[in-house]
């Protein structure tokens, strides 16, 4: 057996390098494997014991804090809150502790509201998280610093208003994001103040989620958006008219009739969209002047505009396109027509019944 | 020993395979690579993201979700009530039925209220004509149902159609049978929605194979390991080429193919290009060449987009047959698309999409099964002239094994890493036997696959799309 190792060796010994070479590459490879495999059984059962750890820790916070929001002598005295504080305020140095802490404050603080709230809000205070949240601002990882932004909008921290605004045009999105967030969150429409110095785009997702976060307030004080229909990033008139569209801006209609003749055609399309919801009827004149130097889009924008908009004095000039060639301003001129009818002592009157759509198949033919 | 072949002619074979292997090799390398980076930045950047507003937004984009099916009556009506479960809120379901020999309209008339109604279609792209016409449901739970009934044209047909119906801006292209997760839509359209300085014109999502997995009402409620040795391969084929492959093609913006059973679509530029090629059998990647082809023409700054989360969950070909077939049918849909876009290939002025991708795929896609047959006939052919040196080949042999089965193994490990799918106890072994017998069990059958795509594409025409047999996902 020795001699058949021995002689194994010495064969491998005077074989070709590049035998030689393959055979370390497959011990490299055999022994990275092995350890892959082990590694993968580590990370499988860490992956299992983690959810275990979170689980056990979540219930002993949990618990923790409802000891504490329940107490019945004042915070400020109690030997058991004190403990439970300091507790606290030491497991969040560890990053997957302080993780379940916040969690489960913001947990409870969302389920509850009044004083208990506000004992929560105290809590975060007192256990120091709210240092930890605002130093790291200053952090050069870019996702501690959104995490930080995201998690003083969460507690509603308006304090950190004047350390989070130098950072609004910062370089990644995801910052700037969770900086418009807490602004718009906290201050309502006073938070859009960052338009004025927003220098990157504002895409339409995060257009969706600041209407979103503006939504769930009522009775806010809208400021006047003139000034923001009239930026120069386009991005943020595009924001802006649907704030004015969402939040019926009458005001803004002189600045909305300037949008019609804008260098960038999503806003004029945008512009052509809102004159109907607020009712600018001079607006369609002006349009109709130029009407057939325009986009496409904003001619199908402005007879879809029409459908709502159409006045007995139109029907001459509506008619003329009942043949034209493109599908969808076939379809807003048919329903235009179907809806007004000109009664004979010229007064206008709106079909209520269900329009009819059966059209001539020669008009379906693809333009 | 005694030469029948000059030696300088074995030497150049010996050298072109050997340098087309290394190619191989470092290429997965790279892109493995790049798609490890480029997936943990998705994590991250993924965790400050909120779903939940656009869900509640009225100004959410509208999206039709466009399904062909052809005779699908075992299972339609169970995957239509998936497919209207999606939690988006601005959607509609476009269901073409592709001129079904079976009961699939019949079923769908009854359970969901149907009747025949008149509707206005914009014929932007020819198609067969239709049927018996466009139903939609009475009842208002199913309004954002539509059901086209259409003469038998293809799955590409049908998608046309689809294009023709929807008035939304976006179009989810899906495969009936396939599951969608409820949050699939939302995540979909957010690359669309995000873009600022280029125009997204299409975004693809991992696909995940759901044999074996425990599906109720059109809802995945457990994950489970099939005992099946094909479908095993295919979900680590599945893995290494969704978590190590694509991310890595998405950040170089060169991805050639969004997969044909869930795709989202700008609409607008799916029509202007003319739709899905009806004419060919890998028309999801065609019309994504298609698409880059048009912007990459009109000078227009773009991209194709990649979500490397799961969203949509289908059933894999459980049969050596049917598995076959379906490699069979992505041969040729490769040859033609690469052949019909050979413009492009290797075409600076197309950037990468002319000077990375196309030659990829050309040569580690396209070329590479006929490289490998070549490789074995050549080796053959020294066995027979007795020219093989047995060690070097063996050693060869199975340092290439190996390198196989440790690539496998980190992407499983990356799976364990990032979506953690697997996550029942006993599964990780699974997946690890199944790293180490994919390669000798499922890839001979590939290899054969794709020469007998190539022997059908140039000698036997006539072949089409071949027969799926499903046996239907929803189990308990």
């Amino acid at each position: 057996m020795s001699d058949l190792i021995q002689n194994s060796i010495d064969a491998f010994q005077n074989s070709h390098p590049i035998i030689q070479f393959c055979a370390y590459v497959s011990f490299l490879f055999m022994a990275i494997i092995m350890g892959l495999m082990i590694y993968l059984k580590s990370l499988r059962s860490r992956l299992r014991i983690k959810g275990r750890i979170e689980a056990t820790y979540k219930k002993k916070y949990e618990a923790d804090l409802i000891e504490y929001l329940y107490a019945d002598d004042d915070p400020e005295n109690n030997e058991q809150q004190q403990k439970i504080i300091a507790y606290l305020a030491k497991s969040s140095h560890n990053r997957l502790k302080r993780k379940l802490i916040i969690n489960t404050f913001l947990k409870l603080k969302n389920e509850i509201s009044g004083e208990t709230a506000d004992a929560i809000q105290n809590l975060y205070y007192k256990t120091g998280l709210i240092n930890s949240a605002t130093s790291t601002l200053k952090s050069k990882k870019w996702d501690a610093v959104a995490r930080s932004v995201r998690e003083l909008t969460q507690f509603e921290i308006k304090e950190a208003h004047d350390e989070i605004i130098p950072l609004i045009n910062h370089p990644k999105k995801e910052v700037r994001n969770e900086i418009q967030k807490y602004l718009v969150k906290l201050f309502r429409f006073d938070g859009l103040e960052f338009l004025d110095v927003l220098e990157s785009n504002l895409s339409e997702w995060d257009q969706i989620q600041l209407l979103e976060i503006l939504n769930k307030f009522n009775n806010l004080e809208i400021p006047d958006m003139s000034k923001w229909l009239l930026s120069k990033n386009d991005s943020v008139v595009l924001f802006t008219l649907k704030l004015a569209r969402i939040y019926n801006q009458y005001e803004a209609q002189e600045a909305i009739k300037s949008l019609l003749n804008h260098t960038n055609t999503e806003i004029r399309i945008e512009a052509i969209n809102i004159v109907n919801h607020l009712g600018i009827f001079e607006a369609v004149e002006i349009i109709k002047t130029d009407l057939f130097s325009r986009c496409l889009e904003e001619q199908i924008a402005f007879f879809k505009m029409m459908e709502e908009m159409a006045m007995p004095d139109d029907i001459p000039f509506i008619k003329e396109h009942i043949q034209h060639e493109n599908f969808y301003i076939r379809v807003s001129v048919m329903k235009i027509m179907n809806l007004i009818t000109v009664d004979t002592d010229n007064t206008f009157k709106v079909n209520t019944i269900t329009p009819d759509f059966s059209i001539d198949k020669d008009l379906t033919i693809a333009s | 020993m005694t030469l029948n072949i000059p030696q300088q002619l074995i030497d150049i074979f010996d050298y072109f395979f050997f340098g087309f292997a290394i190619a191989a090799i470092l290429s997965y390398i790279i892109l493995a690579i790049i798609s490890a980076f480029e997936t943990v930045n998705y994590m991250k950047k993924n965790s400050f993201v909120n779903y939940s507003n656009i869900l509640s937004s009225s100004i959410s984009p509208s999206i039709s979700i466009i399904a062909p099916a052809y005779n699908e009556s075992l299972n339609i009506v169970e995957n239509v009530r998936s497919l209207l479960s999606n939690h988006y809120v601005n959607y509609d379901v476009i269901i073409v039925n592709d001129g079904s020999k079976d009961d699939s309209l019949e079923k769908l008339i009854v359970a969901y209220d149907l009747v025949k109604v008149d509707y206005l279609i914009n014929y932007q792209i020819e198609t067969k004509p239709l049927r018996q016409g466009v139903f939609k449901s009475t009842n208002p739970a199913f309004e954002k149902l539509i059901v086209v009934d259409k003469e038998n044209g293809g799955k590409a047909d049908a998608l046309n159609l689809g294009l023709n119906i929807s008035t939304n801006k976006y179009v989810a292209c899906i495969d009936v049978d396939c599951l969608l997760l409820e949050d699939s839509l939302q995540k979909m359209v957010k690359p669309f929605l995000e873009a600022t300085d280029e125009k997204v014109i299409a975004a693809g999502g991992v696909i995940r194979i759901a044999n074996s997995c425990t599906i109720k009402d059109g809802k995945l409620l457990d994950i489970n390991f099939p005992k099946n040795r094909i479908v095993r391969g295919q979900i680590l084929e599945y893995l290494r080429a969704f978590l190590l492959g694509r991310m890595a093609w998405s950040k170089l913006n060169g991805l050639l193919v969004i997969s044909g059973a869930f795709g989202l679509f700008d609409k607008k530029i799916a029509l202007e290009v003319g739709g899905y090629d009806t004419k060919t059998v890998g028309e999801d990647m065609e019309i994504i060449v298609r698409m880059r082809r048009h912007m990459e023409e009109k000078k227009v700054k773009y991209r194709v987009a990649y979500i490397p989360d799961p969203l949509c969950w289908t059933e894999a070909p459980d049969t050596y047959k049917i598995f076959i077939s379906q490699r069979n049918r992505w041969t040729r849909g490769t040859i033609e698309t690469l052949k019909k876009h050979k413009k492009i290939g290797f075409n600076p002025k197309y950037h990468a999409l002319g000077t990375i991708s196309y030659p990829y795929w050309f040569l580690f896609e396209r070329a590479a099964p006929i490289v490998e047959i070549l490789g074995l006939f050549y080796f053959s052919l020294l066995i027979v002239t007795n020219n093989v040196l047995w060690d070097y080949a063996l050693l060869f042999l199975f340092v290439a094994y190996l390198f196989t089965v440790m690539f496998s193994i980190i992407t499983i490990i990356t799976e364990e890493l990032t979506y953690h799918q697997y996550r029942k106890k006993g599964m990780g072994l699974q997946l690890i036997k199944t790293a180490f017998t994919e390669p000798i069990l499922n890839h001979p059958f590939i290899l054969y696959a794709a020469l007998k795509g190539n022997f059908d594409y140039y000698f036997n025409k006539k072949i089409k799309w071949g027969e799926m047999t499903r046996k239907g996902m929803t189990t308990n």
